[in-house]
């Protein structure tokens, strides 16, 4: 899971000067809406009528459709391409969803690779509401592992609806590093 | 077939309960669907020539479809009323690749009022390709 030459490459001097606060926002591209939800749900196998059907929603103690609680990773992702965008040309390199630990903040390394996420649900996502996802950088552990040296860089992703209400909170942890040499 | 009119009590449930495990094979098509499910483009997900360039046999799954499968396992072990309150320490230890069949399984930790603790996992054959704890209310 790590990947080679990418990453915004600065110095860790800059990278600390970003703990504790904001790299990026991202907005979300859609509202929840019924069609998003079950594209989603198609591919899992996974058909729980509380995600299409309002008797069964209210029935389970909720307001209405619900969507699934971890499609709030989807519903905090910005759009790939929009009308301020320019044509991509063949070659470029393609595009990613954002992730601000590694795309947006500065360090000396070109390597990377996700260590583990951790997710709590506080709101529900109800059909129509739009979520917003905001990236803090939380903290940075130095450490040398066997694939090389650099740091862990955890990502406090905080997840709100259009009422600015609570509807996730994630960290996801970054190790980014400089891959050892064969010879060392 | 799942009976989603039943909704599980803590009352039902003790530490050591296994969950029902949930094998799914991971296709092309699959991961073509939830890549546009999950919104998640990176062509690493789809693409062989991108996913070799990062060490992977083949495309594989993302970080957002495992953590989708685990709903599902909770979902379909508890019924429309439970609540999801924190999938935690999630870690991704290995690829789950075009051809691979994943199987998540999960089992009770720890029953504080209605409040449950899991232990879960997903493997591919012998080998964990990943691993987490959820937090649920009864």
């Amino acid at each position: 899971m790590a990947s080679e030459g990418w990453g915004k490459q600065g110095s860790w001097e800059e990278t600390e000067s970003f703990v504790g606060k904001t790299i990026a926002i991202s907005k979300g591209v859609d509202a929840v809406e019924l069609g998003s939800v079950r594209k989603w749900l198609e591919p899992k196998h996974f058909f729980p009528p509380i995600h299409s059907d309002t008797a069964a929603a209210k029935a389970a103690g909720y307001r209405d459709v619900v969507a699934p609680r971890t499609m709030a990773f989807t519903y905090g992702l910005p759009a790939y391409f929009d009308a301020e965008t320019p044509l991509e040309k063949l070659g470029d390199t393609p595009r990613q969803i954002p992730v601000p630990a590694i795309f947006d903040l500065p360090a000396p390394c070109g390597q990377s690779f996700a260590t583990s996420v951790d997710i709590e649900f506080f709101d529900d996502m109800y059909l129509g509401d739009r979520i917003t996802c905001t990236h803090k950088l939380k903290e940075i552990k130095y450490k040398t592992l066997s694939v090389g040296e650099g740091a862990f860089l955890t990502q406090e992703d905080t997840y709100t609806n259009q009422n600015g209400d609570l509807v996730a909170l994630a960290e996801l942890v970054i190790f980014r590093f400089n891959a050892s040499k064969k010879d060392d | 077939m799942i009976d989603w009119k039943s909704n599980l009590n803590v009352d039902e449930i003790k530490v050591g309960d296994v969950l029902p495990a949930i094998s799914i094979p991971i296709t092309l098509q699959r991961l073509v669907m939830e890549a546009q499910g999950n919104y998640d483009l990176s062509l690493m997900h789809h693409d062989k020539r991108a996913a070799l360039t990062v060490g992977a046999s083949d495309a594989f799954a993302n970080t957002f479809f495992l953590m989708g499968m685990y709903e599902r396992l909770l979902r379909e072990w508890a019924g429309n009323e439970m609540r999801i309150k924190r999938i935690g320490n999630m870690r991704m230890t290995s690829f789950n690749v075009v051809d691979d069949v994943t199987t998540f399984s999960g089992s009770v930790r720890e029953i504080n009022d209605e409040v449950v603790t899991l232990d879960m996992e997903s493997r591919v054959g012998d080998r964990q390709t990943s691993s987490a704890f959820a937090l649920i209310k009864l």
